[in-house]
């Protein structure tokens, strides 16, 4: 079984840190990170080079936020898998990232465990 | 322009206390919530999201160098750079501002942070008296500025 890859797309520095933490622990099986990206074009260029299993995305990035990145990140890749992790947590949010394609959604602020559980899921769906 | 009612400050408080629990699974202890007059408690690493639309001011998120220091070695971050603090403390701004929406209303924009590096970051105002919370985090002082009019 080869590792899946993901990619991470967040505007701030200690998030992407963090994610790439919790899934270099080894605690979600084999998993490639393929990029860290700050905001959705740079997303999209990474996705280019690689097709990601499963993307984490922010919402609020500048350049292009998450809610553009989704549609145009599905069309590149529709069997991609992508976990929005986001403060914006209204439910009206949440839908319409739903509605775009998101496969889930992890609210701000989460703990390393919440994190770990919604990438778990959706890892291994792509297995 | 209206100014913000106690149960949207009540959100504040909520949020910020859920921030740290969270992150680093210690609570804070709100020390005291006031109108702010003349300068306010700030510190020297600043947090500022901006707000259009239904409201329009920013929220600050002020705290030392020694609580984001702090913060990040909890969450087993090693590079404890300006830059990091910087980005820690704009990312606590960005989770208060986006949770507010969820009560604030789904019309409200909000920017990305801006974050700033010395005192007069935290004296940015849209009101001449915002709404000031002050925090203790794991014996760290911290505050939130809430600086926001309801239009219309």
């Amino acid at each position: 079984m080869s590792a899946m890859k993901l990619l991470v797309v967040d505007d701030s520095n200690i998030v992407r840190s963090r994610i790439a933490r919790v899934v270099q622990s080894g605690a979600l099986g084999e998993v490639t990170l393929i990029g860290l990206a700050r905001n959705g074009e740079e997303a999209l260029r990474a996705a280019r080079q690689a097709a990601p299993d499963v993307v984490t995305m922010d919402l609020t990035m500048p350049e292009m936020d998450g809610l553009a990145c989704i549609p145009a990140m599905l069309t590149l890749h529709p069997k991609t898998r992508i976990l929005v992790i986001s403060a914006l947590d209204d439910k009206s949010t949440a839908i319409r990232a739903l509605r775009l394609g998101a496969h889930g959604f992890l609210p701000k602020p989460f703990s390393d465990d919440s994190l770990r559980l919604a990438l778990a899921g959706l890892l291994d769906h792509q297995r | 322009m209206a100014a913000l009612k106690e149960s949207d400050l009540r959100l504040f408080v909520d949020s910020v206390s859920r921030y740290f629990d969270v992150t680093s699974r210690i609570a804070p202890e709100i020390t005291s919530a006031f109108l702010g007059v003349g300068t306010l408690p700030g510190h020297d690493f600043n947090g500022i999201v901006s707000f259009s639309g239904r409201f329009i001011g920013h929220v600050i998120v002020s705290l030392p160098a020694a609580a984001l220091k702090e913060l990040l070695l909890i969450q087993r971050e090693t590079d404890l750079s300006r830059a990091n603090l910087l980005d820690a403390v704009g990312e606590i701004a960005n989770t208060l501002a986006g949770n507010a929406r969820k009560a604030l209303g789904k019309d409200l924009e909000i920017s990305v942070p801006t974050v700033v590096h010395g005192r007069s970051g935290s004296e940015t105002r849209t009101r001449k008296h915002p709404y000031v919370i002050t925090f203790r985090w794991n014996t760290y002082p911290g505050m939130v500025c809430v600086d926001l009019a309801e239009v219309g």
